[in-house]
């Protein structure tokens, strides 16, 4: 009896190994193709120019705030037609002070203040503070350490042309990267995730995520749903599918690109993987039944809606599917099992960089023109085998907080120190 | 059963030689980094080419052009003497 429950574990996991697997083999092979053809898209109008609000949810980021302000006041999207709301969430250091020197001298940056009584609940909350301020058609998110392209507002609102569109998401690039070995990861891990992936997800009609910053939303959309989800860990996947589910669609723009300033320790690392994955399958649980039912998504979106729920439990099952292989092979297993044995570590390095597997990574470099990062790419296997423990725990968590009836409503923040600044240029 | 002693060393000295192979270049991008990174995403400043000033000759186009002041002075006077022509 135990032996069969194994080989069917072992037989399921490995099934869902290998629809990962080709479901990253797709998306980089789509974007190979499209990269050597690429489709002409529809006729921007380029007389659109909708009233944009950027939310700047800060709390304690005086290393970083004021770059971004600065890069605010560079932007070249007409700024009669800009609101930039710094919403300074109960700071104890510096923060509002700088935002109140930047709002002194342009009009169109404004700052709200929250005290520790009303702030201090979590990015969502500051968010959705934000949100009842802004007037702006399109609302626009930028964390504080994100550095953008000074013409990132005009590449990311063009998109909202098509009335189908109900967010945007631009892509980070990680400015600290030369840091160390732990930047250097995350920036593998970015390239695969937002050079491949995401753009093969647009390119194909799937659903690119919104990733919380670097894109924004319909605002009257935004409150339609309600505004942010405060008992979401991850209120960005949250939207991601509330959208879908309400019948709009997520446009990922490539070009639109912004420097970000990345984890540079493996605790800080783990930290924000921990929050990543708990949150995610959180989302999973909120929405994997609406995704199924749903008659606004069609059958590939419900697939690809389904695989990005679950994508975090990727290295947990992979834990599972492990130690279920070794006991399967250490007492009496079938011959297909046997037989299948092998796919395992097959499956286990073809998924190494966690969410997008070594070749998605290597091709992402290669289009970006990056080809020494490339070398890297083998260590990414280590990242792998952390983000395993991570995930592991992550639903742990997850589940002795449900059982205790357990909410967040912290900032579970990364700190940020302004490293990379060595590298804007202009 | 007793297993063939080739094999074990084979397997022995094999694994340290593919986990070096596999890690190798990682390791030395590490030491002696040499990407480009990080990604230069700025919105690019149109620059002159440098490369293609010397065929430009800006500063002495009179001489090259050899240009003639005389041919100037007897157009003057013809231009002078035009409205003299007018019916």
């Amino acid at each position: 009896m135990i032996i069969e429950a194994l080989e069917i574990i072992f037989l399921f996991s490995t099934a869902l190994m290998i629809a990962y697997l080709a479901r990253h083999y797709v998306f980089t092979l789509t974007v190979l193709r499209r990269t050597k053809n690429p489709i002409g898209k529809i006729a921007v109008d380029t007389k659109y120019a909708p009233t944009v609000s950027i939310l700047i949810p800060a709390r304690d980021e005086e290393t970083v705030i004021g770059r971004l302000l600065q890069r605010m006041t560079e932007l070249t999207y007409p700024h009669d037609k800009l609101q930039v709301i710094t919403i300074d969430d109960a700071s104890s250091d510096r923060t509002g002070q700088i935002a109140e020197e930047f709002s002194k001298h342009h009009p169109f940056i404004e700052v709200l203040h929250r005290d520790k009584k009303t702030g201090g609940k979590g990015k969502a909350s500051a968010m959705n503070a934000g949100l009842k301020r802004a007037t702006g058609e399109i609302v626009l998110c930028f964390d504080a350490d994100y550095y953008p392209q000074i013409d990132i507002v005009e590449k990311l609102v063009k998109e909202f042309v098509d009335p189908a569109v109900g967010a945007v998401q631009g892509r980070p690039v990680v400015l600290n990267e030369a840091q160390n070995v732990v930047t250097r990861l995350v920036t593998l891990e970015r390239i695969g995730g937002y050079r491949v992936d995401q753009e093969a997800r647009d390119n194909l009609g799937l659903i690119p995520q919104f990733g919380g910053t670097v894109g924004g939303f319909r605002r009257s959309l935004l409150e339609k749903l309600g505004g942010f989800d405060e008992s979401m860990l991850t209120e960005d996947t949250d939207l991601t599918f509330q959208v879908y589910l309400a019948g709009f669609k997520v446009c990922y723009v490539g070009d639109a690109e912004c420097y970000e300033e990345a984890v540079d320790n493996w605790k800080a690392y783990w930290r924000q993987r921990h929050r990543w994955a708990q949150g995610h399958m959180q989302v999973c649980f909120k929405h994997a039944l609406g995704v199924l039912r749903s008659k606004k998504l069609n059958a590939k979106e419900k697939i690809d809606g389904l695989l990005l729920l679950n994508v975090y439990f990727m290295p947990v099952l992979t834990l599972i599917a492990f130690f279920a292989g070794v006991s399967l092979i250490l007492y009496q297993s079938s011959q297909l099992v046997n037989a299948l044995w092998f796919i395992v570590p097959v499956s286990f390095y073809s998924l190494v960089g966690n969410f997008a597997p070594f070749f998605e990574i290597g091709i992402g470099a290669y289009l970006d023109g990056r080809t020494r990062i490339q070398w890297l790419i083998p260590l990414l296997l280590f990242a792998y085998l952390y983000n395993i423990l991570i995930c592991t725990k992550a639903f742990l968590d997850l589940l002795a907080a449900k059982i205790l009836r357990k909410s967040w409503s912290d900032w579970a923040k990364t700190r940020h120190l302004g490293n990379g600044n060595s590298y804007i240029g202009n | 059963m007793i297993p063939n002693l080739t094999a074990i060393i084979i397997i022995i000295m094999a694994v340290p030689v593919l986990i070096l192979i596999t890690f190798l270049p990682a390791f030395i991008e590490l030491k002696k980094p040499k990407d480009g990174g990080p990604r230069m995403i700025m919105a690019k400043i149109p620059q002159v080419d440098l490369g293609i000033t010397h065929f430009i000759p800006i500063s002495n186009i009179e001489d090259e052009q050899k240009f003639d002041t005389s041919l100037i002075q007897t157009m003057a006077k013809i231009i002078v003497i035009l409205p003299s022509l007018e019916v």
